[in-house]
């Protein structure tokens, strides 16, 4: 089982080689014009050439991502806290958290640029409104799948209920909290480019408009390729964290665990 | 459950399948051939011309079933190139920068003949003269011709363009992002300008045309992609006759051509509409021996620019990147 897993990390760089090799022969094969579909080769090329530029336009992304991930999980956390504590306070505001999710993020990108103006705030806000709902939710799903005979069992000791939430709710709910926070990792740093495409000075997503009207695709696509590495980044920094907090969790198959995730 | 959504899925397909037969032609007989026209921004009267000319039947008459589409986000030069559509509206600046990146497409008429284009701000903001602009921010598109111009005025006026704050506001409009952090922007007199006026907002305008020769370019222009223009010159020239009939018909009608463009997009404020196209109905054609028709000189004159600016390392050949062969002769 071991062995295997170790050499299955080859695979996925393998399956990568491959699309880049099938991707890069095809642009040749057919000979196709840059500004349609530039191979995998000008696309690092660019990277490279470009590197200052676009590493300071990444920072802009990265920060303005990572404040609006921090805040998500301090707020879905606290929220989803909450509800688990107060029912009623859950009652009055699950459907507020529905309903945010269901507005077209571009409209709403488009709006908190013209309340907040072009400055970090407003794209703090969509990746908030982007990441936050993912954690609060699968935080709120994983308190209230917790087996309720372990709680029974607390209970018969004769804990009182803060004491079974400290103990027995709260830490049986971290691998949810974390599933949820590694998909808002995934999600942080295109909400972040996806603000700054609706109006910006700095960042990937300013710097990929630019690119995309001179027509340097090559360069819109290298931009891409950092936002997809800042994404694993962010997963990676979450995978990091969960293997410090939740040393318990560290084993995948938990057959014990099994029915509760 | 998985099998419910598939088959619900399959139904959407099918459903829009048939979506799309029913839009087909069905008039016996006639085949109007079917072409698609991309729109620089949200429908203004810079595409009166347009509008008029399918309303009016000018399309029809030339055979030519004409669908007016708004732009993507990216923008239609490469849409027009890689031939997702027929013909679009774009500028010269931006003509100039696909050709310099080889992108098979020309410009086949001028919608107006001189630029009715500058910068705008708010009185307010005490912007007078181009050297007010540092010190101020600027809120655009993100193209990379706003850039050149700012620095080339910076350059005339002896200012220093690192002092002016460049922001893309994206697709909000001039008067929310003046409410805002943004100073001035680059408008359409013909069509922000009179809005200002109507809405009594005074404004600050530096016209570009009176600025420099080189900045009087052709804004906005009409392009197609090589291939149409080599493969199909007939059809190029049928809807050239009927686009220009269009504009022709705003020149010499301002007031009907008004109602018309509401009628094609009620979404737009018609006594906006009828004050552009008053303002407009002159400068279509203007002293051009014919509408639509373009200069070289104009085309040279601006690659220069941009080439003296450093913003092209090498000029493009003008003849490839406009014609006026297409235009009906006069």
């Amino acid at each position: 089982m071991r062995n295997w897993s170790s050499t299955a990390k080859f695979w996925p760089a393998i399956g990568l080689l491959l699309l880049l090799g099938i991707w890069e022969a095809g642009v040749r094969l057919f000979a196709l014009p840059g500004w349609l579909l530039p191979p995998p080769s000008s696309v690092i090329t660019s990277l490279c050439n470009n590197f200052f530029l676009i590493a300071d336009h990444s920072a802009y992304t990265l920060l303005e991502a990572a404040i609006g991930y921090a805040v998500s999980v301090l707020l879905a956390v606290f929220l989803a806290l909450t509800f688990a504590l107060s029912p009623l306070i859950k009652k009055l505001l699950y459907p507020l958290l529905i309903l945010s999710q269901t507005i077209p993020l571009i409209t709403l990108a488009v709006l908190f640029t013209i309340w907040f103006g072009w400055g970090l705030l407003p794209k703090v806000l969509v990746v908030v409104l982007v990441c936050f709902f993912p954690i609060a939710l699968s935080l709120m799903n994983a308190i209230s799948n917790v087996d309720f005979d372990l709680i029974s069992l607390f209970k018969s000791m004769g804990a009182r209920p803060l004491t079974i939430f400290r103990m027995v709710e709260l830490p049986l709910a971290m691998p949810g909290l974390f599933s949820g926070l590694r998909i808002s990792a995934t999600y942080s740093i295109m909400a972040a480019v996806i603000a700054e495409w609706m109006g910006a000075q700095h960042g990937l997503g300013y710097y990929m408009i630019l690119q995309q009207k001179s027509f340097a695709i090559d360069r819109v696509l290298a931009a891409v390729l950092v936002i997809c590495l800042l994404s694993l980044l962010m997963v990676k920094l979450v995978d990091m964290l969960e293997y410090l907090f939740i040393p318990w969790n560290r084993e995948q198959v938990r057959p014990d665990y099994q029915p509760l995730n | 459950m998985k099998q419910k959504l598939v088959l619900v899925f399959i139904g959407l397909f099918l459903f829009s399948l048939a979506g799309c037969r029913s839009q087909a032609p069905t008039a016996p007989g006639s085949q109007p051939q079917k072409i698609k026209v991309l729109l620089d921004w949200v429908p203004n009267t810079n595409h009166a011309g347009l509008y008029i000319a399918k309303d009016q039947g000018y399309y029809a008459q030339e055979g030519l079933d004409v669908e007016i589409v708004q732009p993507p986000e990216g923008g239609a030069a490469q849409l027009i190139a890689s031939g997702q559509a027929d013909f679009a509206v774009s500028y010269q600046e931006e003509v100039t920068m696909a050709r310099a990146q080889n992108l098979p497409l020309l410009a086949i008429a001028a919608v107006i003949q001189h630029n009715s284009s500058g910068f705008a701000s708010p009185q307010s903001k005490n912007i007078k003269t181009p050297l007010d602009f540092q010190g101020k921010t600027y809120g655009g598109w993100g193209s990379p011709s706003e850039t050149a111009m700012l620095k080339a005025l910076m350059k005339k006026y002896g200012g220093d363009v690192n002092r002016i704050n460049i922001v893309n506001i994206g697709t909000a409009d001039f008067f929310t992002s003046v409410q805002k952090d943004v100073d001035f922007s680059w408008i359409f007199y013909g069509w922000t300008g009179i809005e200002a006026e109507q809405k009594g907002l005074k404004l600050n305008f530096i016209p570009l045309d009176k600025e420099d020769p080189a900045f009087d370019f052709y804004t906005p222009v009409l392009i197609a992609s090589e291939k149409t223009a080599s493969s199909n010159p007939q059809m190029v020239e049928r809807f050239m006759k009927a686009t220009s009939r269009g504009y022709l018909f705003a020149v010499n009608n301002p007031d009907a051509a008004s109602n018309i463009m509401v009628k094609a997009v009620p979404e737009l404020n018609a006594s906006l509409v009828n004050a552009s196209l008053r303002y407009l109905a002159p400068r279509f054609q203007a002293d051009a021996p014919r509408w639509g028709e373009m200069k070289k000189s104009t085309w040279d004159a601006y690659t220069a620019f941009l080439v003296e600016n450093g913003l092209l390392a090498q000029g493009i050949d003008s003849d490839k990147a406009f014609t006026n062969r297409f235009l009906p002769a006069k």
